[in-house]
């Protein structure tokens, strides 16, 4: 192939990189400056069909396109540009961008100031020289965090952040719903590849591959999740059980924090053997050695667990974690299945578990507000963009083989 | 970690993979319970019903079998997700070894593109999607959700061949392009055949998304029901007036048990396909 031709090289790579290609730019490029275009539009309910004459809408709508002109709608209910263009997004993101929301977000912040001030003061080098106990460093923050967070009536802050607009409150809840799933599947996955690792446990195999199952049902998660709401309703087997111990039942699915609680737990059941088989290769990667050297060295299993197993394991459960995390983000099937969206937080107002994607299929396919889903469509591809953008640093996943 | 623990810490880790085991295990030990039971209305079990099989019978499975069109169903599906796995694969391999050996001027570009493109939540471009489809004649047809998901697919299943394709060293492609072979003929009888755990990997994940997916299937394939594929059909059982609790256990059995042997049995390659291919740090 080095003395080929331009032409002919060009004709090869074409060759095999061009089906690709095109895929891609008909079902996924095409989509997304559709969705870009039409967040830029008053399409809704009462106005789906698109004005052709408008230039833009005539290039992009299929409906508009010369091979359609039988079909070409007529009657009312025309969407247009709207004016001024930048409407929907301002709809979505409410008043986020006014001065008493951006005042409350840098309150809330300013309360996580302790917190980061610590990870930053044990990354510089003079904090080798002064010896401070990390508990009284994570307790001082903790307590300033929480100090501030009294001072400067957070609770108010919030409220008013809930009021700017769906938007914040919706990926606020995500968020959360992000961060609980992916610490309490690593912790759950770290504790069962730890077990399942030591060689002292006889039927550990049958245990690793019952352990196995709700992974291996995920591609199903829809049918499983509607089993899990199925238990969990106010007749349901864990209520049932709780009764038969003499507790009272729960309202599993219909208060509000229990039923994200629900969502969360359902959630890491799914997920929590992925990262288990992740560390659990990780771990027989490192050698053992290490452990007998540190235990001469009389190191207790605590020490060993956070300065010699987390460290080595690190490179290889960094990448697992950063796509569960978003995965986790763009998370429909299982919670859809099992709250629909979430106990309602009042008319109007997304409900509990409404996180992103299922806010979005509700605004497209139930409310039909194609305009505001749109736009809420592009906001949350910026974010997910950046989001994977930064994280690519971390996985160099770019190299071809001819680089090092 | 490698002395013998101690008796309660043993004890300890026994509970745990017990309870464990236990939570992870019941949902399906369930909906067997549920698919054995006469009658559409589960909240007359009692508390041990939900955990012993207290009686048994076999008229679920008969009326999802004879009389619901599981059978259409799963055969529906079966092509669907079949199709989308081999075309994703014939178009996903060659652009991942192009992108694994070639050098092109767009080349990374190209990747960083794929991989922001993909961050567009699929859900929605569905309505782009589903127009763009009525505008090639393909909604509701079972062609064009293959379409959909293959395309879907597409940017997961380059990634993952081409991180494969990396780890294949270079020699064995420089000599034989040494002996005349040109790249089309080293891809197909070097790098293919080697590359076969992560094709196993990747046509088996492709596989599955295709089977047990929902949005796509409802939105594209809303009606009528003979064209409906597996999960949605199921789903749209499952939240009817009436639930038919039973017959939906027994459907939802049926279409779980295969597809968890089948990810059992080739789980263990996994983390060589998984960690080697995409996941490397």
């Amino acid at each position: 192939m080095i003395a080929w031709s331009r032409s002919r090289k060009f004709l090869l790579i074409s060759a095999f990189v061009l089906p690709t290609l095109i895929g891609l730019l008909i079902f996924n490029v095409y989509p997304i400056l559709f969705s870009v275009y039409t967040s830029f539009t008053d399409r809704n309910r009462v106005r789906p069909l698109p004005n052709c004459e408008v230039l833009l809408t005539g290039i992009l709508d299929p409906v508009c396109w010369p091979v359609f002109e039988a079909n070409r709608p007529r009657g009312r209910g025309f969407y247009n540009p709207q004016e001024p263009p930048f409407q929907n997004y301002q709809d979505v993101l409410g008043i986020f961008f006014q001065p008493e929301s951006l005042t409350a977000l840098g309150l809330v912040a300013v309360c996580f100031v302790p917190l980061i001030g610590v990870v930053v003061w044990q990354r510089l080098p003079v904090s080798r020289s002064i010896k401070i106990h990390p508990s009284w460093l994570w307790g001082g923050a903790l307590i300033l965090g929480v100090a501030l967070a009294v001072a400067l009536n957070v609770q108010a802050q919030y409220s008013t952040l809930e009021e700017s607009g769906d938007f914040f409150i919706v990926m606020f809840r995500t968020l959360v719903f992000v961060i609980l799933r992916v610490t309490i599947s690593f912790v759950l996955g770290l504790l069962l590849a730890l077990i399942l690792n030591s060689e002292h446990l006889p039927g550990r195999t049958l245990f690793r591959v019952l352990l196995f199952i709700p992974w291996a049902a995920s591609s199903l998660a829809i049918l499983i999740a509607l089993i899990w709401q199925f238990l969990f309703r106010d007749q349901g087997t864990v209520n049932q059980v709780l009764q038969a111990i003499g507790l009272n039942g729960l309202p599993w699915l219909t208060d509000a924090w229990l039923a994200f609680g629900v969502v969360v737990f359902v959630d890491v059941w799914f997920s929590y053997p992925f990262v288990m088989i992740v560390i659990l290769g990780a771990l027989q990667a490192v050698p053992a050695d290490t452990y007998e050297a540190a235990e001469i060295d009389g190191a207790s299993w605590w020490q060993q667990l956070t300065q010699i197993t987390l460290p080595l394991i690190r490179p290889a459960i960094l990448p697992a974690m950063v796509l569960t995390s978003i995965t986790a983000f763009q998370i429909f099937g299982s919670a859809f299945a099992i709250t629909g969206g979430g106990p309602s937080m009042g008319a109007g107002n997304p409900g509990m578990t409404d996180f992103v994607i299922i806010y979005a299929y509700k605004q497209i396919f139930l409310t039909q507000n194609y305009g505001r889903a749109s736009a809420f469509a592009v906001i949350l591809f910026i974010m997910l963009f950046a989001a994977t953008m930064y994280s690519l640093r971390l996985t160099r996943i770019t190299k071809g083989a001819y680089d090092a | 970690m490698n002395r013998k623990p101690t008796a309660p810490v043993l004890a300890l880790q026994y509970v745990i993979l017990i309870v464990m085991s236990f939570v992870a295990f019941y949902p399906l030990w369930f909906a067997l319970l549920a698919s054995g039971r006469e009658g559409a209305r589960l909240v007359t079990f009692n508390l041990t019903g939900m955990f012993l099989p207290i009686e048994w019978t076999w008229a679920n499975y008969q009326t999802m079998f004879f009389e619901k069109p599981l059978f259409t169903w799963l055969r529906n599906s079966l092509y669907v997700a079949g199709l989308t796995t081999i075309a994703s694969l014939l178009i996903s391999t060659s652009a991942a070894f192009a992108f694994s050996r070639f050098r092109f001027w767009g080349r990374e570009a190209g990747l960083i593109f794929m991989l922001a493109i993909q961050t567009f939540p699929g859900v929605l471009s569905l309505i782009a999607v589903a127009q763009m489809l009525t505008a090639l004649g393909l909604y509701a047809t079972h062609e064009g959700l293959i379409l959909a998901y293959t395309v879907g697919s597409l940017v997961f299943s380059t990634y993952n061949l081409k991180g494969y394709f990396d780890t294949i060293p270079i020699d064995l492609e420089e000599a034989a392009m040494i002996d005349g072979a040109g790249p089309i003929q080293s891809f197909l009888l070097i790098a293919l055949p080697l590359a076969r755990p992560a094709l196993a990997v990747t046509a088996l994940l492709g596989f599955l998304s295709g089977w047990g997916d929902f949005i796509f299937a409802s939105v594209l394939i809303p009606a009528p029901n003979e064209m409906r594929t597996l999960v949605p059909a199921l789903y749209t059982m499952a939240n009817d007036r009436n639930v038919p609790w039973g017959e939906f256990a027994a459907g939802g059995l049926l279409v779980l048990l295969p597809t968890m042997i089948v990810f059992l049995v080739v789980q263990r390659y996994f983390q060589g396909g998984l960690t080697v291919g995409g996941v490397k740090g």
